[in-house]
């Protein structure tokens, strides 16, 4: 696990990524508390997208994945999934900070005070860490197993940004609703009872075990394609 | 009789043919794989290492063929070096062996032992606590030799393991590959031909797909023998008017003249003495001559 540790967070990417959240609690405006969740959860799921792209893809531009592909396939899934459980923290742990920045940058009013005190901001607190977690182990994965299956880590950022524009826009709202995979963003701030958000993350921890199972398929390259290109293959002959 | 390969064709997407209708069969020991750019040899290899599938023909190792069933098993008994890698340049060469021989199922212990052993053998056991992306490019060359030993490989598969090292690492690493080949198959892919010389027992020549030549280094240079002749030019222009006729594989000033050795079948209208072939002189009569 150090291994993977070392190898998913290089210094470049921990030092955008803390740039990113502290930028973001800087320049984005929020009036109440309630507010921090949703001026968080789009962004932390562009960041994940980005930053887990290259999880595998980065075997297959090293050309280390010529030599991944003679080990045994769960050892090659496991040290996916470690990386990407080593991501994820990394950003659960920001977003969590970054939460707490929004608190310490533009000092938000107390929405739920009135209501239910200090419990209900340690409650909201709690509600947009449960969000986080799926949103960005949604988009993370979501990213790497596009970047794998294209081989091309553009491809994966790329679409998962159109996946992030049409879910995280009033089409997507209207469309969507609950079963939005941003429904935590669009839930009715006012109304903290109403967890009818929780469906559209739902939907998202159902994609991403879709995704996982078929991580293996994907490692495992187009074989049998006939002299076809596959993982990480060159034009060398 | 190691590895077989009949009939293996492999024909890419843009309509490339990489390998063309080959056959081989690859003994015990190390065979030496020598080619022209673009002659095939990586693409064998990469169909040999499992990472390709030929579009048609079959390869069988140790009498166990070359399909889905059976991958998993063969991919356990191979090693591989690629011609280009860029092993974990955050992690230290200790580590970065460590984590490899872990994703092949090597018991900790023995991964330990190994990593030690063939560290100390490629005189990187002072390198071991440098992170990988400190290392010069011979030394990464070296580590990447390590990690396709470490599962103590029956089928060996190195694709020009010694480029960029220096004459002793590289006669260093030459006598390793002898010792670990011991019962054991290795394809042996480089342009160094000192190397063939000083490891081979058996040699492949490939160009556009095909095998020209596969056998022992001694037949080959007895192919060639007779057609390699050492002549004098008297100036620079009679050297270039050679070369446009010739294939010429060296030329040196000797004592103020200008000695060239050129491969031909008949002897060059010109004073010249036939001369003893090398492999060099070989392999280009060979890829220049074969039928």
């Amino acid at each position: 696990m150090a291994s993977e540790i070392k190898i998913s967070l290089p210094l470049y990417k921990v030092f955008y990524a803390v740039f990113f959240v502290v930028v973001l609690s800087i320049i984005r405006g929020v009036t109440y508390t309630n507010e921090i969740g949703i001026a968080l959860e789009p962004p932390m799921a562009m960041l994940a997208a980005v930053f887990c792209a290259d999880t595998y893809t980065q075997e297959i531009t090293s050309n280390r994945s010529e030599i991944q592909r003679l080990y045994p396939m769960v050892k090659r899934v496991r040290s996916i999934l470690e990386r990407l459980a080593v991501q994820g923290i990394f950003l659960l742990l920001l977003a969590a900070t970054g939460y707490g920045l929004f608190f310490a940058f533009q000092a938000p009013q107390a929405f739920f005070y009135q209501a239910g005190g200090a419990k209900a901001e340690i409650q909201e607190f709690l509600l947009y860490l449960a969000a986080i977690i799926v949103t960005i182990g949604f988009f993370g994965t979501l990213s790497n197993t596009l970047a794998a299956f294209f081989s091309n880590v553009w491809i994966g950022i790329g679409i998962s940004l159109g996946i992030w524009i049409v879910s995280n826009s009033s089409i997507g709202d209207k469309y969507f609703g609950s079963w939005n995979l941003f429904s935590y963003t669009f839930r009715d701030v006012e109304n903290g009872s109403n967890l009818c958000w929780i469906y559209g993350k739902v939907i998202c921890i159902c994609a991403v075990a879709v995704m996982l199972a078929v991580l293996p398929k994907i490692l495992r390259g187009c074989r049998g394609s006939a002299g076809g290109k596959k993982e990480g293959q060159k034009d060398e002959y | 009789m190691s590895i077989k390969i009949e009939d293996l064709t492999v024909v890419f997407k843009n309509k490339v043919t990489a390998i063309n209708h080959i056959n081989l069969e690859i003994p015990k020991g190390i065979l030496g794989l020598l080619g022209e750019n673009g002659a095939g040899k990586t693409t064998l290899m990469r169909v040999l290492t499992t990472i390709l599938e030929p579009s048609d023909g079959t390869v069988s190792f140790e009498g166990m063929s070359y399909n889905s069933g059976n991958y998993a098993e063969i991919q356990g008994k191979i090693g591989y070096l690629p011609q280009e890698i860029e092993l974990y340049p955050s992690l230290t060469v200790q580590e970065c062996l460590e984590y490899m021989g872990d994703l092949s199922c090597i018991p900790k212990r023995t991964c330990k032992e190994r990593i030690q052993y063939y560290l100390e053998r490629t005189n990187l056991l002072e390198q071991r606590k440098k992170k990988m992306k400190q290392l010069s490019g011979g030394m990464k060359r070296r580590v990447g030799l390590v990690q396709a030993l470490l599962n103590e490989p029956e089928f060996l598969v190195i694709d020009e393991p010694t480029t960029g090292l220096d004459p002793e690492e590289r006669i260093r690493i030459r006598n390793l590959l002898v010792e670990f080949s011991e019962n054991r198959t290795v394809l042996f892919s480089t342009h160094v031909v000192e190397d063939l010389i000083a490891t081979c027992n058996q040699i492949a020549v490939m160009k556009k797909g095909e095998f020209l030549y596969s056998g022992s280094i001694g037949e080959l240079l007895e192919q060639a023998r007779g057609h390699v002749w050492l002549c004098k030019a008297v100036d620079e222009k009679t050297a270039r008017e050679l070369e446009k006729n010739y294939h010429v594989s060296s030329k040196q000033y000797v004592n103020g003249s200008l000695q060239i050795r050129l491969i031909s079948k008949m002897m060059p209208p010109m004073e010249c003495k036939p001369c003893e072939a090398t492999l060099e002189d070989a392999y280009i009569y060979i890829t220049n001559f074969s039928a």
